[in-house]
């Protein structure tokens, strides 16, 4: 099912903004283009006061003296559109934004096997347009066994419902305009007198390849169906999920989280009778203002407990607090799994067992959850020998196997803490090129009583980056005991004049 | 055999006493006499809340290595891992543990994870989570200042948390002021000349570090102890004593620095953890 919104611009400006909606001014939408401002959005007023799209905002002033005009702001658009889209999951889980003509504007929605929970897909058609009629919009759709059918129905004989075998016939007497093509293509196909789809069947597909690439025939056939043409779904595809509506909306995070408990327990007995475990779900929050919040969580390893993934989801919302809008009221909360695997009983078991893994990992999930995946990490060795490229950081949750040829030589003096950036320092040097012997770091003088080195560490050639010096690593210890790692930056007298130096890091 | 079945009943005993105090067992006789003295950093028993103070954030690398020198000892078949926890912030001002230098250390840096909440409020949180983990041997967290949220009202939950499961939390604390908390064991870690190295006598050696313990509770089964030592670093034996510094002579057994806690207090929170 394709729903083209013609005038979502000003329909949606004008449910922004009641006043807007009910003066009795036209209402249009401009842009700068080179220099010129041209219209881009017309509402039905403005359309039936003789004004059409690209046409310079002077010239419409004249022809329509009371035009109220602003100017367009895309990225607004396309993101309310896109929360619009969502909203739509309720409908049918697969929902996308066709971007072909505009990045706002139409919507396909796959409608296989759902539409019988609305009556048969005439009726879902009505239910879904008159709703969207209902809110201001002005809406046409088409149901198609193609995404391309349907788009072109929707746009040129909006309402049908066609079946897979009257494609052909249905899309015939259709301009040539509706099979998604670029300006040129349909200016190119008018001046050959190719108006009507029908024309194009049974040409030589050589001939036309030829005279406007291969688009024009991918078009056609998977408008025709023999091209299957797949969308990307804007929100991931629950494989299993559980939801529940509201006879009156819900506001307070309590309440939904209380749901989102509810619903874990039946999404745990779904997975449970599959013998399936999930490690990524997520809590859609249908708003009755047709927004969508998402609140996603993910486990280290498979799981169906209940009290495991509502836990998880608890902490998530606590990272949210301030953040936590619920507009008028949420109207329906859906819990789905992700990336399901099979998970046999046994393993749940773990638990009882003396291995810790399974506790830590859900540790780690519980912390993840709630200050953020990147905030509970591990060290993964990296096979360099720059200090600091050495080791990043990677989730704990998502670790990967270590790269056994990375792991440093233990018999090298490394220090306990690194300092994430190094720190400049002064540092005096008996000789220019010698080691270290007073320095003062954070504005505290120290002299050193003893220090082994250099340890020289090259550049790294064959990574991209100019400009950098060989480094000098000591260990110096102060007259107190503290020992610290410095470098010196630059050979003296062979990189640079006048070394630098820096702190790196302190020793135990 | 006699003496094998007594020492059981002792220890079950012990135990038995210690659930109904809510608290951890007392240290055997039998490997305290083995020590030949108390070393508290030898065998303090797991499950405490330790508190190690330095004098600031350069004297940092010290502190985080006698806590993992510490955390260390713990790491059991059942009991893998140790949490590092640090506000996001501040780890410029102290670093951050490095994997390389924990492997030339001498511990195991997949042992190690770390955490970097943005708050203190978090950490606390992050704290109370983890060592509630059967599978945690100890948590090491990184507390710059004085937060106002570290009270003793939360260290109290801390340290009945760290006892009812038997994982032991290290707050590594920097400043001279020092408030009341509800902690077993307070060490002060200050610097020490490293060991001496054979043929360079300008290079430094092992760690060392010069460890003072103010204050330890004496129903904790580490004795009302204070003492310094100076402890050398290596990578078999872990913190021990140095050559030359016979600590046992400097371990002074004393009055406990501060009994139970208010009665009204103690209860209270007993209910809580």
């Amino acid at each position: 099912m394709v729903l083209h919104l013609p005038r979502w611009a000003t329909d949606c400006l004008k449910r922004a903004d009641r006043r807007l909606g009910a003066l009795p001014l036209p209402l249009a939408l401009y842009e700068r283009q080179q220099g010129a401002m041209r219209l881009v959005a017309l509402d039905a007023r403005a359309a039936g006061a003789g004004l059409s799209e690209g046409q310079s905002l002077s010239d419409a002033r004249a022809l329509c003296p009371e035009l109220d005009a602003r100017e367009i702001d895309r990225g607004m658009l396309t993101s309310v559109f896109a929360d619009f889209a969502d909203w739509h999951s309720n409908a049918s889980p697969i929902v996308s934004v066709l971007t072909d003509s505009m990045p706002y504007g139409d919507l396909a929605l796959d409608i296989t096997g759902v539409a019988h929970l609305f009556g048969g897909e005439n009726r879902m058609l009505a239910h879904l347009t008159e709703r969207l009629e209902m809110l201001g919009f002005t809406v046409r759709g088409a149901v198609a066994g193609s995404v391309g059918a349907a788009w072109a129905l929707a746009r040129f004989a909006p309402g049908q419902v066609a079946g897979n075998e009257d494609l052909p016939d249905v899309l015939a007497s259709l301009p040539v305009a509706a099979l998604r093509l670029d300006d040129a293509q349909v200016e190119g196909l008018l001046q050959m007198g190719l108006k009507r789809v029908g024309q194009l069947y049974g040409r030589d597909r050589g001939a036309l390849r030829a005279r406007f690439g291969g688009t024009l025939l991918n078009r056609l056939d998977q408008a025709l169906g023999l091209v299957e043409e797949r969308v990307t779904p804007r929100l991931p595809i629950p494989e299993r999920h559980a939801e529940r509506r509201f006879a009156e909306p819900v506001t307070l995070i309590d309440d939904v989280m209380l749901t989102a408990r509810d619903l874990g327990r039946q999404l745990s007995a779904q997975l449970e009778a599959e013998g399936a475990g999930a490690q990524s779900f997520h809590l859609f929050l249908y708003r009755i203002d047709h927004k969508v919040m998402t609140l996603s969580v993910n486990a280290a390893r498979a799981t169906r407990e209940a009290g495991h993934i509502a836990r998880l989801f608890a902490n998530r919302a606590e990272r949210l607090s301030g953040e936590f809008d619920a507009g008028f009221g949420i109207e329906a909360v859906r819990l789905a799994a992700t990336s399901v695997s099979p998970l046999d009983t046994t393993q749940i078991g773990a638990f009882e067992t003396d291995d810790g893994a399974a506790d830590l990992d859900r540790l780690y999930d519980r912390m993840a959850s709630r200050l953020g995946p990147l905030a509970v990490s591990r060290q993964k060795f990296v096979n360099s020998h720059i200090p600091e490229r050495a080791v990043t950081l990677e989730p704990a949750v998502a670790r990967t196997p270590d790269d056994p040829q990375a792991m440093p030589d233990a018999g090298l003096p490394r220090p306990l803490r690194l300092l994430p950036r190094p720190e400049q320092i002064e540092v005096v040097a008996e000789v220019p090129d010698g080691p270290p012997a007073r320095m003062v770091w954070r504005r505290v003088a120290y002299r050193f009583a003893r220090a082994s080195g250099p340890e020289r560490i090259g550049v790294e050639w064959w990574q991209p980056g100019e400009g950098a010096l060989t480094r000098d690593y000591y260990v110096a210890e102060d007259e107190e005991g503290r020992r610290f790692w410095l470098y010196r930056e630059g050979l003296y007298a062979v990189e640079t004049g006048r070394p630098r130096w820096f702190m790196h890091g302190l020793f135990a | 055999m006699q003496g094998s079945a007594k020492e059981r009943v002792v220890a079950e005993l012990r135990a038995r006493i210690a659930g109904v105090e809510r608290r951890a067992p007392l240290a055997g006789t039998a490997e305290r006499e083995r020590d030949g003295a108390a070393l508290p950093f030898r065998h303090a028993p797991p499950g405490l809340l330790h508190e190690i103070w330095s004098a600031s954030a350069r004297e940092a690398g010290g502190a985080l290595g006698f806590a993992l020198g510490q955390g260390r000892r713990l790491i059991g078949r059942a009991r893998q891992a140790v949490l590092f926890l640090q506000l996001a912030h501040e780890a410029q001002e102290t670093g951050l543990p490095y994997g390389a230098g924990l492997k030339s250390f001498g511990f195991d840096p997949q042992a190690l994870t770390l955490g970097r909440p943005r708050d203190i409020g978090e950490l606390l949180w992050a704290i109370e989570e983890a060592v509630a983990c059967r599978a945690v041997a100890a948590v090491v967290a990184d507390i710059g200042g004085a937060p106002r949220a570290l009270d003793f009202t939360a260290s109290r939950r801390l340290s009945l948390r760290a006892q009812a499961s038997g994982g032991s939390v290290f707050l590594v604390r920097y400043g001279a002021q020092r408030e009341a908390s509800a902690a077993a064991l307070r060490w002060r870690v200050e610097p020490a000349p490293s060991a001496p190295v054979r043929f360079d006598d300008r290079a430094p050696g092992d760690a060392r570090l010069k460890v003072v313990l103010e204050k330890s509770l004496s129903a904790r089964g580490v004795g009302g102890l204070k003492g310094e030592w100076i402890l050398n670093w290596t990578e078999a034996h872990g913190w021990d004593l140095a050559d030359g510094d016979q600590g046992a002579g400097r371990a002074v057994a004393g009055a406990p620095a501060y009994g139970a806690p208010p009665a009204a207090l103690g209860d209270r929170l007993s209910q809580a953890g």
